[in-house]
């Protein structure tokens, strides 16, 4: 098998496994639980949780667990009624901001933010601006740094004039914690989504961050768990397995990029016959091709036949039979979208596995050329 | 190629009798264009397979009747279109999807809702080939440049005419008897000469992932959900009285009076006292008074509303070749074939039958070939 889907799901690291182990069965105690091995579990996790929060340059009382990155993404928008997006966010975003008065911001052909459009977007109504740090389908790195300076001027200005209405930044993570050094005081958001998912961690496990600025409202009430904003009983083997998968994250940041960098090289080198979709401004694991004329659907499932794994688009959108918002967003034509793959490396492949899947790649096209046109 | 596929492929060539060669690429003519429905399921993906293995020139298509999610339900379409394309990739075949959601509403789901409404039990299965698969489908492809249609249908073509299936227990006419003559002209019925083991088997021998794959029941888009959920969905219903026929003493409540088929035994939330109303003995639904929302039944089994001698059937359609009064009959899909004389109207059986629900069809046989059929009053 050669694996190229890791903006799809990764498989969960041996480290990560061993260490939520004990969580399932001997640690399972309740951790609101009165008696002592109760309060040690308790302990794990509050300790598990500011490893994680440490991990963004946060503290661990502005963390609320999520049981994933959509729920997370949900919570940020809770009591929020004005919002600005930007048009290529996942459906997390986008579907929930459209219930909040959501109004869509553009991007430009590289997929980066057009800032000019984000600037005249923007009223004293506006409470909420989300753009995600890495796109999930063609890996654009957002500068949010310059959101944040454009976000600063406007509290600024509406301090001046007197405007009560608090303006707040808000991004999604996903994709970036194990190839960018994510910081919350150098992205200058006031929340932002984890999931550890994406970084070979548990599925089913996310966080949000949360700035004493933001001022959530509860989305699940019970028993007041995460500071009442996320009630239900801890998932301690969850958020144990994601601190490690954050701190191994953390740990091969380095290693990771020049690793990636250097298969993503090598996959280009033998790729023939395709166009780049993203050229700058991207993580380092994705790979964006686009096969005009050629149905990427179609490839992804002779590629399949090869167990070489490979998606279109992002896997949600695929599975409801939808043409990515995203790559339409940056301009592609349907027959570009159409003929679109998104291979995103990860730990589990080597140079001759990349090798080995561009010349089965290269098979399967020229099998699909010679159908279409001979 | 295994030697079953040779054999297989052989038994099926002749079925298509004097249009057999224009498939052939050997005759040095332009192999004949099939434009075959895929549903992402076993049958018609060895359909497909059958027909390019036999030269002809083949494009999968997927129809998309209906995508809504129901309540307890997800739509299966998505991952249909994904079963059947995984196969038309597999075979190298061209693939598309053609749209037919808005008329599917039209022709197929307001008429099911039309007949349920006025207290019929419809057959969604018969419209959807007479308006969608043998009519909108059909005319889309002789449109694109095809020589013929194909469908995964358990069904036969002899000497032209639409025959019962070789496999008894998968056969497929009965909802097939009122598509188009033009049409059926023009369709080739791939595996109609097989078995659906055969069919099965075939399909793993050739690498076919959805060989196995679990069959779609009933009225296909209502799913595992049932009719009865689909309506509750799309009709307003209350809940009525259940009275028993005889005495017009309520015996308990139904949730609408549209879920009951005249004939039906299970479903009577019958409450009372053990004994006194219920001695163990089933109610069976006699009549249904729409008009006061109305259930009547009867624990008399011989009760007159549940056994005829005759059945009156309108929108009668003839295939051509009714030439004697005596004829077979199927009632329900699967049911046994009963003999009957008709006179272009009327059915009039041997002995006493069950009645069957009135909006269901009774199709007509002469031996193995389907004769037509009509839609029971």
């Amino acid at each position: 098998m050669i694996y190229l889907d890791h903006a799809a799901a990764t498989p969960m690291s041996d480290k990560v496994i061993e260490a939520m182990r004990p969580y399932f069965s001997h640690d399972f105690f309740n951790p609101s639980a009165a008696y002592l091995p109760a309060k040690k579990v308790a302990a794990d996790y509050e300790a598990a949780k500011a490893t994680i929060a440490h991990a963004i340059g946060a503290k661990a009382a502005d963390l609320v667990i999520t049981a994933g990155a959509t729920e997370a993404n949900n919570l940020a928008f809770n009591g929020i009624s004005r919002v600005l997006y930007l048009e290529t966010e996942h459906d997390s975003v986008r579907e929930v901001a459209k219930q909040r008065g959501g109004v869509a911001i553009k991007v430009l052909r590289s997929g980066l933010i057009d800032l000019e459009d984000l600037k005249a977007k923007i009223t004293d109504e506006t409470e909420l601006i989300s753009v995600a740090l890495v796109n999930g389908e063609i890996g654009v790195i957002q500068p949010l740094a310059e959101i944040a300076a454009i976000i600063r001027e406007v509290r600024l200005d509406r301090l001046r004039r007197g405007i009560k209405t608090r303006l707040l930044l808000h991004s999604d993570a996903s994709q970036a914690l194990n190839l960018l050094d994510v910081s919350v005081a150098r992205l200058g958001v006031d929340l932002l989504t984890l999931n550890a998912a994406k970084i070979y961690g548990p599925k089913g496990v996310g966080a949000l961050y949360a700035s004493h600025e933001a001022k959530l409202s509860p989305a699940i009430i019970g028993g007041g768990q995460e500071n009442g904003l996320r009630s239900g009983t801890e998932n301690v083997p969850g958020v144990i397995g994601f601190a490690k998968a954050i701190e191994l994250a953390k740990e091969h940041l380095n290693g990771n990029r020049k690793k990636y960098a250097e298969l993503k090289r090598t996959l280009l080198a033998n790729l023939q016959g395709y166009e780049l979709i993203v050229k700058k401004h991207q993580l380092d694991n994705f790979v964006n091709l686009c096969y005009n004329g050629i149905d990427g659907e179609r490839l992804v499932f002779l590629l399949e036949d090869h167990e070489i794994y490979v998606a279109t688009g992002a896997a949600c959108a695929a599975s409801k039979g939808e043409k990515s918002h995203v790559l339409k967003a940056i301009g592609l034509s349907d027959s570009e979208i159409a003929g679109s793959l998104r291979l995103t490396l990860g730990e589990t492949n080597t140079k001759e596995q990349l090798e080995e899947a561009a010349r089965v790649i290269n098979e399967v096209v020229a099998k699909e050329q010679r159908r279409l046109y001979d | 190629m295994t030697k079953m596929y040779e054999e297989m492929t052989v038994a099926e060539g002749n079925s298509r009798g004097d249009l057999a060669t224009r498939g052939r690429t050997a005759t040095g003519r332009t192999p004949a264009r099939v434009f075959v429905g895929m549903s992402g399921g076993v049958d018609s993906s060895v359909a497909a397979m059958l027909l390019l293995n036999q030269g002809y020139d083949v494009t999968g298509i997927y129809m998309k009747n209906w995508s809504r999610d129901l309540p307890g339900m997800k739509c299966p379409w998505a991952e249909d279109l994904a079963d059947a394309k995984r196969v038309a990739v597999k075979l190298g075949i061209p693939f598309e999807v053609w749209d037919f959601e808005d008329a599917y509403r039209e022709k197929v789901v307001e008429y099911m809702l039309r007949e349920f409404k006025a207290g019929n039990t419809p057959n969604p299965d018969v419209m959807c080939n007479q308006e969608i698969k043998f009519k909108l489908f059909y005319e889309k492809a002789m449109a694109r440049g095809a020589d013929f249609i194909a469908t995964g249908h358990y069904a036969r073509k002899i000497d032209g005419k639409l025959a019962r299936a070789v496999d008894e227990n998968k056969d497929q006419t009965y909802f097939l008897y009122r598509i188009s003559k033009e049409a059926l002209e023009h369709t080739l019925f791939p595996i109609g000469e097989m078995l659906k083991p055969d069919v099965k088997k075939l399909a793993e021998k050739n690498g076919l992932h959805n060989a196995y794959k679990k069959e779609s029941m009933g009225v296909c888009f209502v799913g595992e959900v049932g009719m009865k959920d689909f309506l509750k969905e799309y009709i307003d219903i209350a809940p009525g009285e259940i009275r028993e026929a005889e005495t017009e003493k309520v015996l308990g409540y139904h949730e609408g009076a549209v879920f009951y088929t005249i004939g039906q035994r299970h479903g009577l939330y019958l409450s009372g006292e053990k004994g006194a109303v219920n001695d163990g003995l089933p109610y069976y639904v006699v009549r249904k008074d729409l008009a006061h929302n109305i259930v009547y039944v009867s624990k008399n089994l011989n009760h007159s509303a549940i056994w005829t001698k005759e059945l009156k059937l309108k929108d009668v359609f003839l295939r051509g070749y009714l030439s004697e009064a005596r004829v077979l009959v199927r009632l329900r899909h699967r049911a046994p074939l009963v003999p009957a004389k008709f006179d272009g109207e009327t059915l009039t059986f041997e002995s006493e039958i069950k009645r069957p629900a009135s909006g269901q069809s009774a199709v007509l046989y002469d031996g193995e070939i389907c004769l037509g059929g009509g839609i029971i009053i």
